[in-house]
């Protein structure tokens, strides 16, 4: 019996001891299966896991205007991010959180407790001066990253001009965008070890690279650029226009001493404004220039050799009929000369130069000119107007084309196209950057002034800076333009606004432009004024502006006056037309 | 008194693989400890030591007296280990929901892991008074039960589901290692299949929760499955042959849990590979197989089913344990012998090998 027993018992334990085996075996092919089988994807997914990639970001560079001015700086600036599964006390550290930085303590507790991620952001870009708050209680759990924050000191000074970036300090409007590859600090990153509950641990040997990007120089002056803004403001404010526009640039050398736009924005909180205030629309929008244009037409007639300023024009006193249409002039006029049709902006006596002249010359002079082309601004969404081929004019083109109907133009062109006129014909390259600087203070790239082609002869240019003086005296449209010391060579223009296909009855685009010191000039100045409520005429709306701006702008530059004691001619303040 | 042949017959295999065991153990607690350098639990793996150190003593004193004596105390052995368990109840420290610890002074012990010896023990005596080639009938049956309900239903009081179930796995083995009639042995079965249902009626949610867990396994990564893929991720990125002591990523930067405890296995199978893990495995089932050899080799019944039921209890902790961290198994809170970290658990295993040795060297008796 107890050997049975005992038999029975050793039988089952040799049975048991394989069955126990066995088991193991599978255990031992599971431990296979993880460990050989699948472990290079089990390997990967363990990497991603505690491998994070630390990005840092050089500072971005400054925008500086002509001067050395600060237009836009980077900052340093601290961001606050938690490690939700690090926060000991959850109910302190939103309230802490809450109070220094001004968010609401019931939506941090809400975000500490359902946020899966292991970190969150909980502000960002704060001052140095709040944070501190929050770091004197020393929270667990509570980080700090230094970023940069960019800060533009003049809030709306040329804001459609340098845009602004992202809160990554991507560039997103004006010279930030397309300067942006310049002025973006570089970035480098590290990789780092980092735990379950989110602490990092900076691998051996890392260095953390601080490369700051280049500081960029424009040609733009920051006191020539306030100045144009005031006068434009108080020119849209006092005429109850939409908009306006005011450029300032330097013949000689092609640079845009001043770009302003009205209504402008502050670059600090550009969300805040409507989206179709941040562009350039001076760059951007082209628009039918009306009687500026006539000085080209005249250069046209002149360069071309067909005319002289006494040639006349039979100016059909007060209405032309031209195609299905009637062309009137403000005033009946019976013959002009040349010289006369500019001073007085008879529309009826440039289209006759126009048809005079002849289709192809006419383009080809507007073409020399440049314009219908884009003048490579450092300013995205140029616009290169609309010049026709004059193959495709139809017969009534070359008339209104002449007096600046029937063809769109940027203010940029016309502003270059006019400074040629001041710089003995030769058209200069538009341009708003100066230099690029690097973080040592080294210039990387300068902009030297670049002559484009001469649009006119010196000769031609000399006549037609004779004919612009003449506008400025009595009985011309632009004598709201005349000042003491200096002669200005301007022009007026008031357009007739195309709305939904067809010229609009009481929308004009008034403008005035014209430079000074007349035969050595060193501005030109383009006032713009879109829609003015009370008064269109350019000489009335414009002319003003113009002067206020050239005025401080000699002297601010130190241009001594060419005469003291002129004879004023003209009653300041008075309607011109033109 | 003394017999020269306690000497001769001393069980040095069992010894080495012991110590083998115990070498890696400490080992694997270290890295698991001390990795991690932001919040290194260095007293643990003292307290550790200091554990192995009273279970050296206490296995020591195992194997000194003949274990026939334990065969005259088996009872007493039983309802002490009762009366620890309703102290714990009474007076036990409330650890994360469940009272498991009773504080003696400076130590604080585990009675449910006192009890699963103290069963072993009980049953052995019990059925080596039977002795049957025709299996154990209903009526033999009814005593066990009783005494084996008793302190599983403490435990789940506690509540410790896992240990409860570690006891029932003991005492169902060996009984039917002691052989059960083949209709007693059906009627059993229909009945635990029917208390299946109203078993899980009395689950604990989190208890449910683990159960369907283990069924879907990546259907909820951050929430209950998080254990179970992390251990996955820390076992499999070992690979062949491991990161290297202290090298384990995911145990150093904490993403594996209770990497001390019931995970210590990933922590092993990170740092050392496939190779750590399958050498580790084979000390466990040599230790396993060892004991049913002294089961085997023992000419005495008390003997024969004592060391049994020790080696069961050590295969049923590792198979649970390293089936669990593998994925194999929901998640229980079963400790790896030898290896996780816990003095109850430590001098438990270390009597359980002084049990095994007693009977191994004092088999020339019975011949």
């Amino acid at each position: 019996m107890r050997n049975d027993t005992e038999k029975f018992t050793k039988k089952r334990i040799r049975f048991l001891g394989w069955g126990f085996f066995l088991i193991f075996m599978i255990i031992g092919g599971k431990a296979f299966y993880y460990q050989v089988v699948i472990s290079q994807w089990l390997s990967e997914k363990a990497l991603r896991q505690y491998e994070r990639e630390f990005v840092y970001s050089g500072k971005r560079g400054a925008i500086l205007d002509a001067s050395g001015r600060h237009l836009a700086v980077s900052i340093d600036a601290e961001s606050v991010g938690v490690h939700p599964k690090q926060i000991k006390n959850a109910a302190m550290t939103a309230k802490i959180l809450s109070d220094a930085l001004n968010i609401s303590q019931k939506e941090l507790i809400a975000r500490f407790s359902s946020e899966k991620r292991p970190f969150i952001w909980v502000k960002r870009k704060v001052t140095p001066k709040e944070v501190s708050l929050v770091k004197a209680f020393n929270l667990p759990g509570v980080v700090f990253k230094s970023e940069h924050k960019r800060y533009y000191p003049n809030k709306f000074l040329a804001s459609q001009v340098l845009g602004f970036v992202d809160i990554d300090n991507r560039g997103l409007a004006g010279i930030e965008l397309t300067y942006d590859e310049v002025l973006k600090g570089y970035q480098d990153s590290i990789k780092v070890r980092r735990d379950a509950l989110g602490h990092s641990f900076e691998s051996e040997g890392t260095i953390v690279p601080d490369y700051n990007g280049n500081t960029l120089v424009l040609t733009i002056d920051a006191m020539i650029q306030y100045s144009a803004e005031k006068a434009l403001e108080f020119a849209v404010t006092e005429f109850g226009a939409k908009s306006g526009m005011v450029l300032v640039s330097s013949p000689r050398t092609g640079d845009i001493l001043a770009m302003a736009h009205y209504p402008a924005y502050n670059l600090n909180s550009h969300s805040d404004y409507d989206k179709n205030l941040w562009r350039a629309r001076s760059v951007t929008d082209p628009f039918e220039p009306g009687s500026t244009m006539k000085i080209f037409s005249a250069a046209a007639a002149i360069d071309s050799g067909l005319c002289k300023p006494q040639t006349e024009f039979y100016c059909e006193n007060g209405a032309y009929r031209v195609g299905s249409n009637t062309v009137h002039d403000t005033h009946a006029y019976g013959t002009l000369t040349l010289q006369e049709i500019v001073k007085y902006s008879s529309n009826i006596g440039a289209i006759k130069i126009g048809q005079f002249i002849g289709e192809e010359t006419l383009y080809n002079t507007l073409r020399r000119f440049g314009f219908g082309e884009k003048t490579g601004l450092a300013l995205s969404g140029e616009s290169s107007g609309t010049l026709a081929h004059f193959r495709k004019w139809r017969k009534i083109d070359a008339g209104t084309i002449a007096f600046g109907q029937g063809v769109s133009v940027s203010a940029v062109q016309m502003i270059a196209a006019t400074g040629a006129l001041a710089n003995g014909g030769a058209l200069m390259k538009p341009q708003l950057i100066k230099a690029i600087v690097d973080p040592d203070g080294k210039i990387v790239q300068e902009f030297k002034p670049v002559r484009i082609r001469q649009a006119c002869s010196p000769n031609t240019a000399a006549t037609i800076r004779q004919m612009m003086k003449e506008v400025i005296t009595t009985g011309g449209t632009g004598t709201n333009a005349a000042m003491e010391g200096y002669t200005v060579c301007g022009k007026t223009g008031t357009a007739q606004k195309i709305v939904n296909g067809a010229y609009a009855r009481g929308k004009y685009v008034s403008s005035f432009i014209g430079f000074l010191p007349a035969d050595r000039a060193e501005a030109v100045i383009m006032v713009i004024i879109d829609e003015p409520a009370k008064r269109h005429y350019g000489g009335t709306v414009a002319a003003p502006a113009f002067k206020k701006i050239a005025l401080e702008m000699m002297g601010y530059l130190n241009i001594p006056p060419e005469h003291m004691n002129n004879r004023f001619t003209v009653s300041l303040g008075s309607e011109v037309e033109g | 008194m003394f017999d020269r042949r306690l000497i001769q017959y001393f069980d040095w295999g069992l010894a080495a693989i012991t110590a083998a065991l115990i070498a890696s153990g400490l080992s694997t607690l270290y890295s698991a400890t001390r990795a991690d350098q932001i919040n290194p639990q260095n007293l643990i793996f003292y307290r550790q030591m200091i554990w192995y150190g009273i279970g050296l003593g206490v296995m020591i004193v195992s194997f000194l007296f003949s274990y026939r004596k334990v065969d005259h105390y088996a009872y007493g052995c039983y309802w002490l280990c009762i009366l620890l368990l309703i102290a714990v109840l009474l007076f036990g420290r409330y650890v994360a929901g469940s009272r498991r610890w009773l504080i003696l002074g400076p130590i604080s012990i585990q009675p449910s892991e006192v009890m699963k010896l103290g069963i072993i023990i009980l049953l052995s005596r019990y059925y080596s008074r039977i002795g049957t080639v025709h299996g154990l009938i209903f009526r033999d049956l009814v005593i066990p039960i009783l005494l084996i309900s008793i302190p599983c239903l403490l435990i789940v009081l506690q509540p410790d589901l896992g240990t409860a179930i570690m006891i029932l796995l003991i005492a169902g083995s060996m009984t039917i290692f002691t052989g059960i009639e083949k209709k007693t042995l059906i009627y059993l079965l229909v009945f635990g299949a029917g208390a299946c249902p109203v078993a899980w009626h009395f689950l604990k949610g989190y208890q449910k929760q683990r159960i369907l867990t283990f069924l879907t396994s990546d259907s909820d990564p951050l929430g209950a499955g998080y254990h179970i893929i992390q251990s996955k991720i820390a076992i499999g990125s070992g690979q062949l042959f491991g990161k290297g002591f202290m090298k384990g990523t995911q145990n150093a930067l904490s993403f594996l849990p209770e990497q001390h405890t019931d995970f210590i296995f990933s922590v092993l199978a990170e740092d050392w590979g496939f190779w750590g893990s399958v050498g580790v495995l084979l000390l466990l089932l040599l230790i396993v197989v060892w004991g049913l050899n002294i089961a085997h080799g023992c000419r005495e019944p008390f003997g024969v089913l004592m060391a049994f039921g020790i080696s069961t209890l050590i295969f049923w902790e590792v198979v649970i344990n390293i089936g669990m961290v593998m994925g194999l198994m929901p998640v229980v809170g079963i400790p790896l012998p030898f290896i996780s970290y816990g003095g109850s658990a430590v001098v438990l295993m270390m009597t359980s090998v002084g049990l095994l040795l007693n009977i191994s060297m004092r088999r020339f008796m019975f011949e």
